[in-house]
């Protein structure tokens, strides 16, 4: 680990920009990327500006062509429950949907930049995931969607914009809370492409993305202590990694840390990979409380492994293969400075393109760094150290005073407990003799039964003041052994903080039969309907049964693929018994009810009987 | 006084034995639905006189002699299995696991459809319990510790 002393500094009294610039960060894109960042006058500038009416009724404010950040910001009154919106995309007509279609084909092919998925995320889930992905895809025919000439058309204009303005923006922001100097890069995209370009999750016009860096103040120079990217499926404390932590976090000239950008996603990852994102869906209160049952019995008594059925496995593709945007390479940033007196940042809270009327906001837009999709404030930018849960942190410098103080205060209290238990104790011992020289004096029965009150209550009291005393050492303990620590130079566990670690697929698994794994892969769930409309035809009398073991042929089929047949036929094999072990109960509960009591009656006359007999 | 020597055998689980029992039931059972239809069917006291096959479907000699050759050669891999387990071969679990679970459908189809043999059921449901007991996965190196999955 290096010591502190060997990490980059900067002078506390420079510029923001200057701050910015010491350790903007390094990101890599993975190859096929079709969206990098882009100056937002530019994007606006192909945009037209609309407003969504609670009615459902979308009006044109400002024209494609004739928007810009003045307009952007002009003040318009809206009724509640408005959504104001940029629109980068027109709406297509069908011959021109099949010509943005064709261009794009044409557009890549001249790039010559493909992505290839390699082994795909659907061999990466189960049979099950597959079935719900499959619902999953057919859910955007009822929820409102980006469509694939939406995403073909963005990626055209893109690369016209990208031809007159060949720069790579940030907006970088610098603020100061609690010690801390924070420094927030923040990205724009014109389009996020994940579904349509990588497999993933969702598409929408528009994208931010942020990375943050936080620095501490120690003899008037800032050093960098953390680093904090946004991530799918995490938050807090898990979107941090400690500066040293050269595993976790990867530095270009000691001071600029490396970023892996999902395709298509831009979402930020420390490590160069291919990440699951998982994608829960909503259960029904009912059944999610039936699976935790279910859960609870499978993990408990029948000692399985606990498996999550109910997720859709996407893959983030951060391989950092790409193109390289930063410091020690061809392509640098353009730092543009923000605040919250940025006219567009303060004052426009609406989305940075298509509403596109997803009930789970999947499809739409985002809005600003400042704001969320429904116009409040984002956290990441009012609350940037707890965005981090850095919030509990206290800048290194400070933490050994935070400490120091908090043993000196503990140590008082021992001290103040040090007198008072010894004088409690002796009063307690003082009343009881007093009682005890009442006992056998019928007389005094109702100062005897006072004086027993008193005793319970002093009892407490003096046992509550040991506790604390011995909790106290404890803890003085603990805060001595750290401060120790801490003084000697040493540092905590880097890593320590962090609840759930993002880890990319293992690259050298290989499915066991690779090619066939991924055939069966696309081909199965097909199959598997087939199957039963076969099955419907040609022996609807044997449904049930045919559904249950065409699934569970199926289910044995993928394990073998997967290297998983044992796992799978002892679970298949388990959940089969159950299911026969709960008819059995059913037919024979009288004689199974009568067995066991003979059965334990026998017990506990054979065990009494052997005491009687010694 | 004698040094008691100490065994490198590893020791057998109770359950082991319960799943051992439980195979044995199965054989009797098997070999009962090997020699119930041939003796239904006469086979040993005439002989094989009439054709096992009109055209391509069976007569019902036919599939008498079809079923009791099935269940023989469930019969025989019972036995193999037998022995497989009760020399503790991590091959034998995974057989039998699976042979029981294709056991268990056939069960719940025959419950479902025709008529149940619930002593095959039950002897089914016994093994697959005992043979997830974590001690006989350890044993049979299916496991690899308490903490480790199947």
């Amino acid at each position: 680990m290096p010591p502190v002393s060997d990490r980059p500094t900067a002078p506390l009294t420079a510029s923001d920009l200057k701050l910015l610039r010491k350790f903007e960060p390094v990101v890599c894109y993975t190859k096929g990327e079709q969206f990098f960042p882009t100056a937002i006058e530019h994007y606006i500038s192909e945009c037209s500006l609309w407003v969504h009416h609670p009615d459902g009724r979308d009006e044109l404010l400002v024209k494609q062509g004739e928007l810009n950040l003045e307009k952007l910001i002009e003040t318009r009154p809206a009724e509640f429950g408005s959504v104001r919106y940029l629109r980068f995309i027109e709406p297509l007509s069908l011959t021109e949907s099949a010509q943005v279609l064709a261009n794009q084909l044409l557009l890549r092919r001249k790039l010559g930049e493909y992505f290839l998925a390699g082994i795909g995320r659907l061999a990466r889930g189960g049979i099950l995931p597959r079935l719900l992905d499959g619902l999953f895809s057919l859910s955007f025919l009822l929820r409102g969607k980006v469509s694939a000439a939406t995403a073909a058309a963005a990626e055209l204009d893109y690369h016209e914009m990208f031809t007159e303005d060949k720069t790579y923006p940030y907006y970088g922001r610098v603020t100061r809370q609690n010690g801390w100097v924070i420094l927030q890069y923040w990205f724009f995209f014109c389009f996020n492409s994940w579904r349509s370009g990588f497999h993933g999750v969702n598409d929408h016009e528009s994208d931010w993305e942020m990375v943050t860096i936080y620095l501490y103040e120690d003899d008037g120079q800032l050093v960098p202590e953390w680093a904090a990217y946004a991530s799918h499926d995490f938050k807090g404390d898990d979107l941090r990694r400690r500066w040293d932590d050269d595993g976790e976090l990867q530095k270009v000239d000691g001071s600029h840390p490396v970023v892996f950008a999902g395709a298509g996603s831009h979402a930020s990852y420390f490590r160069r990979g291919e990440y699951q994102a998982e994608v829960n869906p909503s259960l029904p209160g009912w059944f999610s409380g039936l699976l935790h049952a279910w859960n609870k019995l499978w993990t408990g008594p029948l000692g399985q492994p606990v498996i999550n059925t109910f997720h859709i496995p996407f893959v983030d593709f951060a391989r950092g293969d790409g193109l390289r945007i930063g410091p020690g390479g061809s392509n640098p940033w353009s730092p543009v400075l923000i605040d919250e007196s940025t006219p567009w940042v303060g004052y426009y809270r609406g989305l940075w393109g298509l509403f596109a009327r997803d009930p789970i906001s999947g499809e739409n837009a985002p809005a600003g760094p400042m704001y969320n999709r429904d116009g409040s404030s984002r956290g990441s930018w009012y609350d940037p150290l707890g965005f981090a849960g850095l919030d509990k942190v206290a800048p290194p410098p400070q933490m050994e005073k935070m400490l120091s103080d908090n043993c000196e205060k503990v140590s008082r209290r021992q001290e103040e407990l040090e007198k008072l238990i010894p004088g409690k104790a002796g009063e307690l011992q003082a009343i009881g003799a007093r009682q005890k020289g009442m006992e056998g004096h019928p007389h005094l029965a109702k100062l005897y039964s006072a004086l027993e009150k008193e005793i319970n209550t002093l009892s407490a009291e003096v046992r509550n003041l040991r506790r604390e005393y011995s909790e106290n050492t404890a803890l003085l303990q603990g805060l001595t052994r750290r401060l120790d620590r801490l003084k000697a130079g040493g540092q905590d566990d880097p890593r320590s903080h962090i609840h759930h670690l993002a880890v990319p697929d293992d690259p050298s698994r290989v499915l066991r039969f690779d090619r066939a794994a991924e055939t069966w892969a696309a081909i199965s769930l097909s199959l598997l309907m087939f199957a039963i409309a076969a099955l419907i035809f040609f022996a609807p009398k044997y449904i049930w049964a045919g559904l249950v073991i065409i699934l569970i042929l199926f289910v044995v089929a993928e394990s073998f693929l997967r290297g998983a047949f044992v796992q799978t036929v002892g679970r298949i094999t388990l959940i089969l018994a159950m299911l026969s072990a709960l008819i059995l109960f059913l037919q024979f509960w009288k004689w199974i009810i009568a067995t066991t009591l003979v059965a334990m009656g026998i017990s506990l006359m054979y065990q009494r009987l052997r005491e009687l007999t010694g | 006084m004698a040094k008691r020597k100490k065994s490198n055998k590893k020791k057998r689980p109770i359950a082991v034995t319960v799943i051992a029992v439980a195979i044995v039931v199965l054989f009797l059972i098997r070999l009962y639905q090997v020699f119930e239809p041939l003796i239904r069917n006469n086979v040993f006291s005439i002989g094989i006189t009439s054709p096992l096959l009109t055209g391509w479907k069976l007569t019902i000699l036919g599939s008498a002699i079809l079923s009791s050759a099935i269940y023989l050669i469930l019969s025989v891999v019972g036995i193999v299995v037998l022995i497989g387990f009760l020399r503790l071969r991590p091959w034998s679990w995974v057989l039998l696991m699976a042979w029981t679970g294709v056991s268990l459908i056939i069960s719940l189809v025959d419950y479902l459809y025709l008529r149940a043999n619930f002593a095959v059921m039950a002897s089914n449901v016994i093994i697959a319990f005992a043979l997830n007991i974590t001690d006989v996965q350890l044993i049979y190196g299916i496991r690899r510790d308490d903490a480790s999955s199947l």
